[in-house]
């Protein structure tokens, strides 16, 4: 079976709290996991005396034990992907990158192009 | 003062209104609609009756009476009913019939202008003001916290209630201080916490000629318990005693509890630094468009040989969590941050 890191939904109504658990894939949700290796809380707080308005979101995470797991296989789930990718254990799951530039098109068949727009033109 | 009917004249309206209604729904016999007129109480603007009850009326006997005294409140100082029975002090029992309530005196808008002066303008260490007053250092460094957002709202032009602050304050007793002479300390300053380990009940013998200090009953109590000289907020002043009673002159002991004191506090402060300083080291920060994320490095083999120590990170499993529960929903902060 394939071994997930993945989140586990706790806390309360409109009040999420997650650990972030390494788990067989087909294991419910909330079930015990092999290992809890950190917790995720995704409510954005502001620090104490800060009324700047900045917020911070709060995550434990054992990276050790989290570098081991990758090494071994495991396959983080998306949002646990985004993290490792801040922390730089993997790379990115989506690489932002330039937009890209078809090549050029050879000179011979530029031309023909061009010859034949001007046909249409005459008809 | 007879008790006056409030809204008499919209109650008559509204009997009117009903009568109109009724008689338009019946309009049959004049007997019935006036009959009806009196059983219609399905809703109704009139106000209750006011019941001048017993009490009340003995109420109001006394108020225009003996009570007359306490009809407005005296300026400067507190204006309490005689307890009934009878108290130590009187004039400082608000609730007549419970003697051991005693209202204490709070420091005065003056007092505490003080305590904020020497510690943030003179920079006195907060455990000497305290020592030098008999304020407790919890009060003085609340004072000094408060005080502080005080002057912050008023650099940002927020209004404060100055004139309930007024009013409080000339009910209530007060205590003021003197910056410049010697002052009848506030409270008591160096009272010792009751640590659980010192409340049991222990034969401990020991050889007549021995020395029983402080030092060995908190021993006997545990082996990690410290002297009762040393859990104290102000173990320098019973330093400073001994050394008034060794011989050594007022001015150098009070010169050496200074220094201590200092001494104490830049301890406490560098202690403080180096924990954020040591929180900091495991911690990595990547900011996003929106937010900054806060990564705390964790052992996540501190959940020991049963997975279950309260030390583990995360919600445990397994475990009954009483948030909800009655007893646990106290939610006061018990530190400042």
């Amino acid at each position: 079976m394939v071994v997930k890191i993945r989140l586990a939904r706790f806390g309360r109504r409109n009040a999420p709290f997650y650990n972030i658990v390494i788990a067989h894939a087909r294991t419910a949700r909330n079930s015990k996991p092999l290992e809890v290796i950190g917790t995720y809380d995704p409510m954005p707080k502001a620090d104490p005396y800060d009324d700047s308005g900045k917020l911070h979101k709060d995550i434990k995470i054992d990276t050790i034990r989290a570098k081991y797991w990758i090494g071994v296989g495991a396959q983080p789930s998306e949002p646990v992907w985004r993290m490792f990718a801040m922390l730089g254990i993997i790379e990115p799951q989506f690489k932002k990158s330039e937009r890209r530039e078809p090549p050029p098109l050879p000179e011979t068949i530029k031309q023909q192009l061009i010859a034949q727009a001007k046909q249409k033109k005459q008809n | 003062m007879p008790p006056s009917i409030p809204n008499a004249a919209s109650s008559a309206v509204s009997a009117v209104t009903h009568c109109t209604w009724s008689s338009i729904a019946a309009s049959t016999n004049r007997s019935i609609i006036t009959s009806q007129c009196h059983r219609i109480a399905g809703f109704s603007t009139t106000a209750s009756r006011p019941r001048f009850t017993k009490s009340r009326r003995k109420f109001r006997l006394w108020i225009n009476g003996a009570g007359s005294v306490f009809k407005k409140h005296k300026p400067d100082g507190p204006n309490y009913l005689k307890p009934m029975t009878g108290a130590a002090s009187p004039g400082l029992h608000p609730f007549p019939i419970n003697p051991f309530y005693r209202s204490h005196p709070v420091l005065d808008e003056k007092a505490r202008e003080t305590v904020w002066r020497k510690v943030m303008q003179e920079g006195e260490p907060i455990k000497a003001v305290s020592a030098e007053f008999g304020i407790d250092i919890n009060r003085v460094a609340a004072i000094v916290r408060l005080k502080e957002v005080e002057k912050d709202w008023e650099i940002k032009g927020k209004k404060l209630a100055r004139p309930y602050a007024r009013a409080m304050l000339s009910m209530l007793p007060t205590s003021s201080l003197g910056a410049q002479y010697q002052n009848k300390p506030y409270e008591a300053i160096n009272e010792v916490h009751v640590h659980p380990y010192t409340m049991q009940q222990i034969y401990w013998p020991t050889s007549e000629s021995r020395h029983f200090t402080r030092e060995d009953a908190a021993k006997a109590f545990h082996k990690d318990m410290l002297s009762a000289d040393k859990r104290v907020p102000h173990p320098e002043l019973i330093q400073m005693e001994k050394n008034l009673l060794n011989g050594m002159s007022p001015h150098d002991a009070a010169a050496e509890f200074k220094k201590a004191v200092m001494e104490s506090e830049q301890e406490a402060a560098e202690k403080q630094v180096a924990k954020a300083e040591r929180e900091e080291k495991y911690l990595t920060r990547v900011k996003s468009k929106r937010f900054e994320f806060r990564f705390k490095q964790y052992n996540s083999e501190n959940v020991g040989p049963q997975g279950k120590n309260r030390k583990t990170v995360g919600w445990r499993y397994g475990a009954p969590y009483y948030d909800r529960q009655k007893d646990h929903q106290i939610k006061i902060p018990t530190s400042v941050p």
